[in-house]
This record gives C-alpha cells, structure tokens and sequence, in this order.
C-alpha cells in the first residue's frame, strides 16, 4: 500500500491535475485577492503620470508566455488609456508581433485609443542589446516605420519623441532575460526608468533589481496580473486563472505532503 | 592571416568601444553610435544562417533516413508556407495571421501547458525530506507555492508575507551572489576574448 502511494503512477497525477483546472473553471470559484507591493508600486507609478506623458511597452514573449503575460499586458495598457497615458509598443521576440499588435488594436478599441495618436506598435527588429542601445540615441534609427509601414516622421505620437529622454517609463512583459538587458543597457546608460511583468519561473530573478530600485515596479506571474485587475478594477482572465492555479497548486502541496507521509511510515517499518 | 584579422578586428573595436563609454566627446559619440548601427544591420544575418542551418539539418536527417524523418518534411511545410506569404505580404497579411493564431499559438502553448503535468508529477516524486537540506527546500517551496495563490492567506494569514520575506532575504542574497559571480565571469571572458588569449569563436578548435 505505502509503496503503491509513494509510486503512485503518473497517469493518476495527470489525471488529478486535469481535474484541479477542469472543476473550478467549470464552478467559477472567487477567491479574495490581495495585491504586493512590487504591483502596487508599478500601479502608482502609471498612475501618477501625468496625461500625454509617453510609456514604452516591449512585449517579449510568445505564445508560450502568452497565458500569463497576455492578461498583465492588457490590464496595463488599459490604465494607460484611461489615464490618457500614451504608449509605443516594441518587441525584441520574432514571434511576438502579431499578438502584441492584436492585443494593442483589441484594448485601444475597447478604451477608444486612437492608432497613431495615443499609441502606435512599431514591432520587432532582431538584435536584442543593440535595439536598446541604439534607441537610446534615437528610436527613429532603430525602427524606421511601425508595424503597418508607415514612417515614424508621419506618427502624431513620434512627432516629440527621439529616444528614451521622452520616454517616462519602460514596462517589459517576458518569458526571457530581456529585463536584466533592459536594466544593463536603458537604464544604467540612459537612466531609462524599468519595470517588468514576468513569467513565474523569473520572479525570483527580479528581486535583487527590484531592491535597488533599478525596478520601479514588477508585476509576478499570473498572480501578478489578477492583482493588477484587482487595482484598476476590471476582472478579467488573470482573477480567473489565479483562482483555477489555486487548486493546482493545493493539488501539490497535497500530494507532496500525502508521499512524505508514506515515506516517513515506511521508514519508521524499516527501523 | 584568417585568424589574424579577426583577431585584430575584435581587439580594435573591443577596446574602441571600451573607450568611447569613458568619453564624451563627439567624435567618440560618433563612433559608438556608427558601430551599433552597423551590428544592427549585421544581426538579421544571423537569422539567415539559422534557417540555412536548420534546413541543412533536416536534408541531412531525410537523406539518412533517421528516427523519425518524415516530420522533417512538416517542418519544410511550415518554413515554405509562412515564408511564401509572409515575405511578399508582410506578417499583417489575414491568411499568415490566421496561421500564427490557429496553428502556432495553439501548438506552442499547448507544449508549454504540458509542463503543468509533468512538474506536477515530477514534484510529488523528487520533494521528500531525506535530509535538513531536501526538507529546508521541501518547506520553503511549500510556503512560496502556497503564498503565490490567493488560497495561501486563506489557510494562513502570514502565508504571503512569509513568501514575500523569502523572496526579500534569502532569494535576493543568494541572486546577487550569483549576478555577481556571473559579471565578473563575463568581464574576465570579454578581456580574454579582446586579448585574443580565448579564440574558440573563431572555430577550428584552436
């Protein structure tokens, strides 16, 4: 017995898991959310931006990230539009354009942002350090059109930007290293002000940066985004997703706990 | 000559740019700002030699009838399909974007969601407290996973402040330990590599 739960066959795990995402999305459960103080700190930051003030938001990820950066992009681009806050999205990611720009066009018509004039998506350009050293010269070298086509001299919201000295903030969404680049390169070079929204295996990568403030603020995980919903108040996938991972995580500290029982049993027969 | 000038080409612009982060002057600005512009420009090679890579991998793996070969032609398919719209019509074309949200995004976030199960299987088979090290790590992995989700504080109040307190102290120290090791890793590297004493780039197995 003891031996069958220590070994108990990964089927019946994969089983259990599929059901600990299947019932509570089915039963729509709401858990209370409480919000830490790296989001709460991004949050302000945006918050007390002064309308017309411009933010740079780069989305590196891809559809992997995608569940748990999608919802944290969106909350973020939407407090950008209500508060007049307007935003240049980037991507260092070749497979992130195309989401990015969906997600960009999908909020701003939800928020009634106009294209061109409260945002404009310039896409990607592949290089990584070099796009964010060169645009800390000037942006209009790195990215000579956006994403349609159109040159940067013929968008409204380029017309008094130049390089990161107009930028009031840079929000990183990524599954990668790029925030630790954009940190080395933007704003130790260019005293670019970074924040960051990150996949949860990097937040604990995020922590020494956040201490020495060269992180304004961090937004960690899919428990990062639900609480950002919770802070501009508009629930959406990021409440629902951490309430579902709620259970998956019980799932294992349950079942981890149920095997270090067994082995502790076991042992104690063997004495 | 094959080794030496590149050899002498990274040691002048290593030190070069080296130079120009300790000067203001104009003529320094000029050239830092003249070498990323270039680097710039060379960079999208690289994402020609990997398709050039990739696709001499694949003949090779065809050719030779290894395991599984026949996917190899999957890939061609996808690398022909995309390339053919997405080189004359741009990635905003409707059928290359019907393709990425159909067919990409499904695929790759299925790949990733697959790791839930086999972390979750993996979890309940590694965490056992055989030792003060494996149960130090068995708790504190508890508390993060628990402070980590909004049922933490249900079940304990302090769950998310201790997590908080983990990731603050301990986590932070040891990362800045390592971002340290790791820096003074890659300075002593690069001074290597702009010295020429560490050639291995160059390939050739010298």
């Amino acid at each position: 017995m003891l031996d069958k739960l220590m070994n108990m066959d990964r089927r019946i795990v994969f089983i259990l898991v599929a059901l600990a995402v299947i019932i509570p999305t089915k039963l729509r459960v709401n858990l209370p959310i409480s919000v830490s103080e790296p989001t709460q700190k991004l949050y302000d930051y945006i918050d007390n931006l002064e309308a017309d003030s411009t933010i740079m938001i780069a989305f590196n990820y891809g559809p992997a990230g995608l569940p748990e950066l999608h919802p944290m992009g969106r909350a973020v681009l939407k407090q950008c539009f209500d508060k007049d806050v307007r935003v240049i999205g980037v991507t260092l990611a070749p497979d992130a354009p195309t989401l990015a720009n969906t997600l960009m066009e999908e909020i701003a018509q939800e928020s009634g942002a106009v294209a061109g004039k409260d945002y404009v998506f310039l896409g990607y350009r592949p290089g990584g350090s070099l796009v964010m050293l060169g645009m800390g010269t000037s942006i209009a070298s790195v990215f000579e059109n956006d994403y349609n086509g159109t040159a940067l001299a013929e968008i409204p919201i380029m017309e008094n930007i130049t390089n990161y000295d107009q930028i009031s903030l840079l929000v990183d969404f990524a599954s990668g290293n790029t925030t630790e680049g954009w940190i080395n390169y933007a704003n130790t070079q260019y005293n670019l002000q970074i924040a960051s929204g990150v996949t949860g295996v990097i937040i604990a990568q995020m922590y020494p940066f956040l201490q020495t403030g060269q992180l304004v603020g961090l937004i960690a995980g899919i428990a990062g985004a639900a609480e950002y919903e919770r802070l501009i108040d508009a629930p959406a996938k990021g409440m629902q997703w951490i309430n579902i991972e709620s259970f998956v995580h019980l799932l294992i500290v349950g079942l981890v706990i149920l095997g270090n029982i067994a082995f502790f049993i076991r042992n104690r027969q063997e004495e | 000559m094959k080794r030496q000038v590149p050899l002498v080409l990274c040691f002048l612009f290593g030190v070069g740019i080296i130079l120009t982060r300790f000067s203001p002057h104009p003529y320094s600005q000029f050239f830092y700002e003249e070498v990323n512009s270039w680097v710039l420009i060379i960079t999208p090679f690289a994402l020609v030699l990997a398709t050039v890579t990739l696709i001499r991998a694949h003949v090779t793996r065809i050719r030779r009838r290894t395991e599984y070969w026949q996917y190899s032609f999957i890939v061609f398919a996808g690398i022909i399909t995309m390339v053919v719209i997405g080189v004359p019509y741009g990635p905003q074309h409707f059928v290359f974007e019907w393709l990425f949200n159909n067919i990409q995004v499904p695929m790759d976030a299925t790949m990733f969601s697959l790791l839930a199960f086999f972390i979750a299987s993996a979890a309940y088979r590694a965490f056992r407290a055989r030792s003060f090290e494996a149960t130090l790590l068995l708790v504190t992995a508890i508390i993060v996973m628990l402070g980590n989700v909004p049922v933490g504080d249900l079940i304990w109040s302090e769950t998310s402040s201790v997590k908080q307190w983990i990731l603050n102290n301990p986590n932070l120290s040891a990362r800045r330990g390592i971002i340290l090791g790791v820096s003074l890793g890659v300075i002593s590297q690069s001074i290597r590599i702009i010295l020429g004493i560490e050639r291995s780039y160059l390939g050739g197995g010298d």
